[in-house]
């Protein structure tokens, strides 16, 4: 049983374990290689419900033959029972779209606290199919919304309905029925605010265990309504989906750049992630004891994962280059395991001698699949206080010599250079929606957000050094009272300074700069699979796919579904 | 109408950001805002007063150190609120403190000052104590104080009419005394002169939160227009191009 005294001593001190160093793992191109984990927060909340036995049973079906109308799915865990609502209403193919500025979807859905009686359902009926546009009340935990993918999901029913399981083949291509484009917690449009659900509500008292939650639910209702579906067709010739086929079906998502400045808002949160994969690496380099199971399961789980990205499909030129060094990488790994595997240790430096970031990030998966014993205590211990607070005390020699070390590369940075300050991020009136744009558009530098974290230390480290020429003995609250603008950056540094991972390495104003690093990051620790870029600026992906379905929680339970694989046919 | 704490922080960020408040400090204001309402302290009836003139701030001067030494500062805000100047004041308060034990700052021409409940109780849950006292009113004079101990989470407030005469030295003071080696508490006296004093403690402070993070938060749904529609001044206008700078298919 890890403690937090236990972590503390292993990251920091003369017991700390063997860390990797921050410029190599806050590289953001490193960060853009992560791929999913045993700590990934969908693999984190699946061990959670088979564990807990929770119990999920449909409590509500009013749906029509065509799968429109309401479902209802009662959830009785350790800690409170709540209501997944989901509202399945027609939709025209002109009114399906994947951005945050959509108005209509096929699906809206809500997690709720404790019962739903007909007029609370009444009352989200009226608010949920309006997502933004709507309000709720903070019974309400998550909100969110999906879209058909309309060619998989009549090939289904097609297939069902006419006595036939589908043809894998064509769910290897695209993993599910329904996309999810937008999962709002965290007291977004009334809702619960995430001091309620943590402090409260323990069986979700972990980052976006609610969100993902609503995934999982999602998902079970897709493959329930296909059937639904398929069942009022043909009653006659209808068969059900066979349980393997269903487990290889996820859910989609459709992640644009609205989670590329959660990442640099949130830095305390996502240096506790970080720190929590890199000592789970750690705890493997130092204490993984490597014997002939270990050898046999490490061979599986490479095959696995080259199966798996051969079953990876994208019409993205740089991904799909991205997976073929994968694959080449994995045979490399694969002969220099069965020839000379001694230590994690020289094979970690191998790979990062002879493997692309992808495969070496892809590499540090593997090893903490092998160990749970080592790796899954190391869950509990994600959530963190985000307090950045000034340290009025410190004196201004300190805070230099803190920029000058944990701020090196941003102090290496040369902002002048033509392109390095040429990318904005901002806002836009259409419901807020982050985007990217160049300072050449005036209105958008103007009202740029503040994520150039890099730029505004150098700035930082400027002033610093000129106060200093005049007052070299003076506190950081002194300084705080002369330079106020400088209070933000200044409090970050100093918080940041305690942290092991500390902040994103990397200049986000870069004209070169590739956001899909960002939401690619993210999307990892979420646990998702099967990257397909759509542009350098949004991605879609595939949730839960190969995770236990409903109807599996309370029987036994393998925690094995890392690298999913379409069955054999 | 119903928000919830996130809402009216982001609500408020926007706000501020719009109206001229830097990196840092719309973040530090609007948790200033959002502290006293969600502890049942009106951030949001104080933030209204304030809403007509925080634009005015950015043409004032910035805090200046009128005077100092080991132990005691006196600064001039120079008419700013309290939003976006006092949590450098305590700041300061509380560096003295832990290089001399205790010390003292006076704020001059400092507005909206209940907003220092905030940092006050930064500097508890710092391991410093801190107490503030101010007065206001023009006809009748109000007396507030506001303490927190080391190590804790919540402050008591305090404040009571009183019959005092204005002073120009009252107008928009604050005393700030900050401690790492004493607990300072703070309540205004029942005297003859004072009316209708009203006293909230660290518990009944703590139990505020706790309704507001169960239940969320009430607001005027004018006051809310407001302030998204000041807050709008971040957003940038919809075009065809900036719809394909978010990646669009």
């Amino acid at each position: 049983m890890t403690t937090p005294a236990a972590i503390e001593s292993s990251l920091r001190g003369d017991h700390a374990l063997p860390l990797r160093p921050p410029h190599q793992v806050m590289n953001l191109e490193r960060l853009g290689a992560m791929h999913q984990s045993r700590l990934s927060f969908m693999r984190t909340l699946m061990r959670c419900i088979m564990r807990e036995r929770w119990q999920i049973e449909p409590s509500r079906i009013e749906l029509d033959s065509q799968g429109y109308g309401s479902v209802i799915y009662r959830i009785k865990a350790p800690q409170g029972h709540y209501n997944f609502v989901v509202f399945s209403n027609q939709l025209t193919d002109e009114d399906r779209n994947d951005r945050v500025i959509a108005t209509k979807w096929d699906l809206t859905m809500a997690l709720v606290e404790g019962d739903v009686d007909d007029v609370y359902l009444e009352k989200l009926r009226l608010n949920v199919p309006k997502q933004e546009a709507g309000r709720v009340d903070a019974r309400v935990f998550v909100l969110s919304r999906a879209n058909r993918s309309t060619r998989n999901f009549d090939y289904v029913v097609d297939q069902l309905a006419n006595g036939h399981q589908p043809d894998i083949t064509q769910i290897t291509r695209v993993g599910y029925l329904y996309r999810t484009t937008a999962v709002y917690g965290s007291g977004k449009l009334g809702m619960a605010d995430w001091d309620k659900v943590s402090s409260t509500y323990g069986d979700f008292a972990r980052p976006f265990a609610a969100e993902m939650f609503v995934c999982l639910m999602l998902r079970n209702f897709s493959l329930m309504q296909a059937e639904h579906i398929a069942y009022h067709r043909a009653p006659d010739t209808f068969v059900k989906m066979a349980p393997d086929i269903k487990r290889y079906f996820g859910i989609g998502n459709s992640t644009g750049l609205g989670m590329a400045p959660y990442l640099v808002n949130h830095p305390q949160l996502i240096n506790r992630w970080i720190e929590m994969r890199e000592l789970a690496l750690a705890r493997v380099r130092a204490l993984g004891q490597i014997n002939q199971r270990v050898r046999c399961n490490l061979d599986d789980l490479i095959d696995r994962c080259i199966r798996h990205t051969q079953e990876t499909k994208t019409e993205d030129g740089w991904q799909t280059d991205n997976n073929r060094q994968i694959l080449a990488d994995l045979a490399g790994l694969a002969a220099y395991v069965s020839e000379s595997l001694t230590t994690w240790d020289d094979l970690l430096l191998w790979s990062e001698r002879n493997c692309s970031v992808q495969s070496q990030e892809l590499l540090v998966s593997i090893l903490l699949e092998l160990y749970p014993e080592l790796v899954d205590d190391l869950e509990e211990y994600h959530c963190t206080d985000e307090f950045l607070d000034l340290d009025p005390l410190m004196p201004l020699h300190r805070l230099k010599s803190i920029i000058e070390t944990r701020y090196a590369w941003a102090l290496n940075i040369d902002f002048g250079a033509e392109g390095a300050r040429e990318t904005c991020w901002y806002r836009s009136e259409e419901k807020m929606e982050p985007r990217l744009g160049s300072i050449a558009d005036v209105n958008a530098r103007k009202k740029q957000m503040a994520l150039g974290v890099g730029c505004a230390v150098q700035k930082c480290y400027v002033q610093l050094c000129e106060y200093m020429a005049d007052y070299p003995d003076h506190t950081t609250a002194r300084f705080m009272v002369a330079r106020p603008k400088m209070r933000g950056i200044v409090r970050r540094i100093q918080t940041m300074n305690k942290c092991t991972y500390g902040d994103i390495q990397a200049n986000l104003l870069d004209r070169d700069m590739l956001p899909i690093h960002l939401l690619r990051c993210k999307l990892a620790f979420f646990g998702v699979s099967k990257f397909d870029p759509r542009s350098r600026l949004w991605v879609r992906n595939t949730m839960f796919q190969g995770a236990p379905l409903l109807e599996d929680i309370g029987k036994m339970f393998d925690d094995d579904w890392f690298m999913p694989l379409a069955p054999r046919q | 109408m119903h928000i919830s704490m996130n809402e009216l922080k982001a609500g408020l960020r926007r706000c501020l950001e719009a109206t001229g408040y830097f990196v840092g400090n719309y973040e530090d204001a609007a948790n200033m805002v959002l502290w006293l309402e969600k502890h049942g302290l009106n951030g949001l009836q104080e933030f209204e007063m304030a809403l007509p003139y925080i634009g005015h701030d950015r043409d004032k001067p910035l805090s200046s150190v009128v005077y100092e030494d080991s132990t005691s500062a006196i600064i001039d805000s120079h008419d700013r609120s309290a939003l976006n100047c006092i949590a450098a004041s305590v700041d300061l308060a509380h560096a003295k403190a832990l290089e001399s034990g205790i010390a003292t700052i006076t704020v001059h021409n400092c507005h909206n000052r209940r907003f220092i409940l905030k940092a006050l109780t930064d500097c508890g849950r710092r391991g410093i104590s801190v107490a503030a006292y101010w007065r206001n009113g023009s006809h009748t004079v109000m007396e507030h104080t506001a303490a927190i101990r080391a190590g804790q989470r919540y402050p008591s407030y305090s404040e009571a009419k009183t019959s005092l005469d204005t002073t120009p030295e009252d107008h928009q003071a604050l005393t700030i005394i900050c401690s790492s080696r004493v607990d300072l508490t703070s309540s205004l006296q029942e005297s003859d002169g004072n009316r209708e004093v009203f006293t909230i403690s660290p518990e009944q402070v703590a139990r505020n939160k706790r309704k507001s993070i169960h239940q969320g938060l009430s607001i005027d749904e004018e006051l809310w227009s407001q302030i998204n529609r000041i807050g709008a001044g971040v957003l940038v206008e919809n075009s065809e191009h900036s719809r394909l700078g978010a990646g669009g298919r």
